[in-house]
């Protein structure tokens, strides 16, 4: 099995993410509402934590801001020691695709593409060369084990396997972080263990690792959980 | 990656492309069609005036060559004004006039008479008409005529005619008549297909038109020296023979041009309307193709995918469907082409050679050009509207649909 | 009765005592700066600074030269709406009868006799009994004569006809097409109403109705549209031919056609593609 392709963990004693007093309000119809108010949180390198919490508490909100697709209203929010919560939509675009890996609930693989084109598709923005990318698409679909589905549809494949290429294709571009809202939540308990192990085996290999869930054997298998209710970290321990 | 995308998008919906694709043709066809019309009939109209070398046309004061009965006199007296300018090579001066030819069947007996028009011509010089089978006009008695008059008249190279250039209907009786001999035959170029013609020496028609013609003539055709400048002969001949019109081959086109302006305008209104046609098309259909992939969309934005990239890929389908569209429109619009020249063609009075309808590949290229720049601008702006959306709040939505 | 003159006019403020008065066309007049009252000069022979004036198709007489004449503009008229005169250039000068036959030499000869019969006369007697006695001429109908000159529009109208079945062939495609995408456009609509119990059929009525409401609207528009247009139409094509002809007429018929044409094309595009919708099963509409 191949070695994962994240950037190895620099010699940076910083958070990898830090947030300061971040708040996020939405408009509603005529209502505001005070999705995140006031969290404030870091995340060590090399670290994986699971951000639980009742429906509606702000998970998502906190993991988009984190994964730069959305900005504060106010507070400071940094990624890896570079501000994010400022930025453009180019610059905050640019970012995402050298820094920062998402899996999704829904997996969100282009239907028209291949497995292996959907892993390569990141690099390609990225102008990697098209012979690396081919031969480092192969590899990250080795590594989440799905080696011989190289040429599939993701209609063709199995929903854990759909995720288990989404994964690889969060992990194209080397990122330093990845970000991943209920992964399990569309696939059955089986299925759901298997990408546990590997979220595991890739933090495991250094790849630090947000995640949103309501499953409690996600959870569990991070090192840190931090519970969220009404928009406010009600419990960041361990 | 991003073809591989568009591509891959326009075949996920087979059916939908395929009739928007039609949908484009048939713009791209009328496109084509109203290009072609815009600038064939003066492209045309342009190839008849010089594919006889001649460059200038002298008129009567205030008409367009032929366009009334009004002669210029004094044709030997202009002629040697004309020789004056060394720029001027070649001078032929052209006397119109109708014939009556009476038929006579075996027994001899009278079945009335064709009559046609004639050209009373210097044979050396002459740019009227392009000379077939048999012998032009060399001897006085001489008359060649187009194929169409020969049909009419039921005769053969070499029989003799009785031509009269008069005929009072109240007498009966034929004045200036002449026995000519038909010699050849002759494709007359700025006559219709259906329209009889036929031409003499000038001398023979002035001698058989009597005292009132005599050194007159309709037209005079003229060459200028190669790489002088016939604006300027022009501008040299209205000053000196202020008799009558000279008209440029340029100005001659701006004459026609206004004549059949409402041509030109109908087809710029055609044109405009399915250039507006096709991009509404493009630009529902790429609407709904990007309503439908907004989440795939905002994933694509939240792994890195630049707006830019999104938006080209989105406007690469666009124009791969006007592309197509208009390769098959080109077809389409060639056959619908032939057959809309094919009625005009039957206005009573135009030069075989002038089509409405001219192909060009400029044409091509034009409505080309016009259908893919639409077919840019149709797709950039409900792809950029979709690559603008915030990121998280498409998820999010995505999500809960 | 309109006669034809092969010649020019002069322009020349010769006095003279009570010349015969004259009308001209309104595009003559504005070419060459004409008005009421003005004197002009009428001569068969054309000088050089003159303008020639509509030209008549000769039939074999050859006009004596004649004196020039001095005449007083009375009236400056505006052409009928005949459409064989449409896009031509030429002017129009009327003038009285024994006068013209003067100034052009032609002597006491005419071109044509109109001729008006009683409502009761039988036409085609009459013509046939005046062929039978005439000496020199022959007679017509006026409606055979009316087809022989109006070849030129017969063939503009042959090509309008064309033009009008392909526009109409090609905007069936545009609506078919676009009344498709739009119903495509609802498949997340249709995937819940189907999700929710609603039958096949109920959604396909609610579709098509949905569909014949848009076209109705559009093809309302369109006629509004279209009125507007056949107004400006005939505004600029008036005023750049100087005739009263109407050029575009947006007539009943014309509006049902449109009309009922969209009704169909959208009810048709409506079936098709909620047929095609209503057969897929909701969840592969919502794209899982």
């Amino acid at each position: 099995m191949t070695e994962p392709t994240q950037t190895p963990a620099a010699p940076d004693e910083r958070p990898i993410v830090s947030l300061r007093d971040v708040r996020r309000d939405y408009a509603l119809g005529a209502e505001r509402v005070h999705a995140l108010q006031g969290v404030t949180l870091d995340v060590e390198r090399g670290d994986y934590v699971a951000i639980v919490g009742p429906s509606g508490c702000g998970k998502s909100t906190l993991l988009n801001l984190i994964g730069v697709i959305d900005q504060p209203t106010s507070g400071t929010v940094e990624i890896g020691g570079k501000r994010v919560d400022d930025m453009s939509d180019w610059e905050a675009t640019s970012f995402r695709l050298y820094n920062i890996g998402f899996v999704f609930q829904r997996f969100y693989l282009m239907p028209i593409l291949s497995a292996l084109e959907n892993v390569a598709l990141p690099m390609a923005e990225a102008k990697v060369p098209r012979e690396e990318r081919r031969e480092r698409a192969a590899q990250l679909l080795a590594y989440v084990g799905l080696s011989n589905r190289e040429r599939h549809r993701p209609s063709e494949l199995s929903g854990g396997e759909q995720q288990r290429v989404a994964i690889a294709r969060a992990l194209a571009n080397r990122p330093t972080l990845v970000l991943a809202d209920e992964p399990t939540g569309e696939l059955d308990a089986h299925t759901g263990a298997e990408i546990i192990s590997l979220f595991q085996r890739l933090n495991a290999d250094g790849t630090t690792i947000v995640v949103v869930t309501h499953d409690e054997g996600l959870a569990d298998a991070a090192r840190r959980k931090i519970h969220m209710r009404d928009g406010k970290v009600v419990d960041g321990s361990a | 990656m991003r073809t591989t995308l568009a591509q891959a998008s326009l075949i996920r919906h087979r059916a939908r492309t395929l009739l928007a694709v039609l949908g484009v043709a048939v713009a791209a066809a009328m496109l084509l069609d109203m290009v072609m019309l815009a600038t064939g009939m003066r492209e045309s109209f342009r190839e008849l005036l010089v594919s006889r070398g001649f460059d200038l046309r002298l008129a009567p004061k205030g008409t367009l060559p032929f366009d009334t009965d009004a002669t210029i006199p004094g044709v030997a007296a202009i002629t040697s004004v004309l020789r004056n300018n060394p720029d001027i090579r070649e001078i032929s001066p052209v006397l119109g006039a109708s014939i009556h030819i009476p038929i006579r069947n075996r027994e001899g007996e009278g079945q009335g008479d064709v009559s046609s028009a004639v050209l009373g011509i210097d044979p050396t010089v002459q740019g009227d008409y392009e000379f077939l089978s048999g012998r032009d006009v060399t001897t006085p008695d001489a008359i060649v005529a187009n194929d169409y008059l020969i049909r009419r008249l039921r005769a053969r190279i070499g029989d003799t005619l009785a031509v009269a250039t008069g005929y009072d209907p109240q007498t009966r009786t034929y004045s200036g008549q002449r026995k000519l001999v038909l010699m050849g035959r002759a494709r007359f170029v700025y006559g219709a297909a259906d329209q009889s013609a036929a031409a003499v020496r000038r001398e023979t028609l002035e001698a058989m038109e009597g005292q009132a013609r005599h050194d007159h003539a309709s037209l005079f055709m003229i060459r200028v020296r190669k790489g002088a400048d016939p604006d300027r002969v022009r501008e040299w001949i209205e000053t000196y023979i202020p008799s009558v019109s000279a008209i440029s081959i340029a100005t001659a086109i701006a004459q026609v041009d206004q004549r059949l302006s409402y041509f030109r305008q109908l087809a710029f209104i055609l044109g405009a309307v399915s250039l507006f046609v096709g991009f509404l098309l493009v630009t529902t259909l790429v609407t709904v193709s990007v309503n439908e992939r907004s989440g795939e969309i905002a994933v694509m934005r939240a792994i890195g995918v630049s707006r830019a990239h999104v938006v080209q890929q989105v406007v690469l389908e666009g124009v791969a469907i006007s592309f197509a569209g208009a390769l098959i429109g080109l077809g389409l619009g060639l056959a619908t082409a032939r057959y809309l020249n094919a009625i005009l063609s039957a206005f009573p009075g135009l030069p075989m050679a002038i089509d409405f309808f001219l192909f060009q590949p400029s044409s091509a290229w034009t409505a080309l050009a016009l259908l893919v720049a639409s077919g840019i601008a149709a797709g950039v702006y409900p792809a950029w509207r979709a690559a603008s959306l915030p990121i998280a709040e498409s998820l999010r939505r995505e999500a809960i649909a | 009765m309109l006669l034809t003159l092969i010649g020019a006019l002069l322009l020349l403020q010769t006095q003279q005592n009570q010349p015969r008065t004259v009308a001209i066309d309104e595009s003559f007049a504005a070419r060459a700066n004409l008005k009421v009252g003005d004197r002009v000069t009428v001569s068969s022979r054309p000088g050089a600074d003159d303008f020639a004036v509509m030209t008549a198709t000769r039939t074999g007489y050859t006009p004596i030269a004649a004196a020039p004449e001095t005449v007083l503009i009375a009236a400056i008229v505006r052409r009928g709406a005949d459409p064989s005169e449409v896009a031509r250039g030429d002017f129009l000068l009327r003038m009285h009868l024994d006068q013209l036959q003067q100034v052009s030499g032609y002597g006491d000869r005419v071109d044509r006799f109109a001729i008006a019969t009683k409502p009761s006369a039988n036409i085609g007697q009459t013509v046939n009994r005046i062929n039978h006695v005439a000496f020199g001429f022959r007679a017509y109908r006026s409606r055979d004569i009316a087809v022989e000159t109006s070849r030129t529009f017969q063939v503009v109208s042959r090509f309008h006809r064309a033009i009008g079945v392909i526009t109409i062939v090609a905007s069936s495609v545009f609506l078919l097409c676009i009344m498709v995408l739009k119903v495509e456009e609802r498949r997340r609509d249709i995937a819940a109403l189907r999700l929710m119990g609603i039958s096949r059929w109920s959604v396909v009525q609610s579709i098509i109705i949905e569909a014949a409401l848009v076209a109705v609207l559009g093809s309302v528009l369109g006629v509004a549209l279209g009125w507007a247009a056949s107004l400006f139409v005939n505004w600029h094509y008036q005023a750049l031919y100087r005739t009263p002809l109407a050029f575009s007429m947006v007539t009943p018929p014309i509006v049902a056609l449109a009309v009922s044409l969209s009704l169909l094309l959208g009810i048709g595009a409506g079936i098709l593609a909620s047929l095609r919708l209503v057969r897929t099963p909701p969840l592969v509409l919502f794209g899982r």
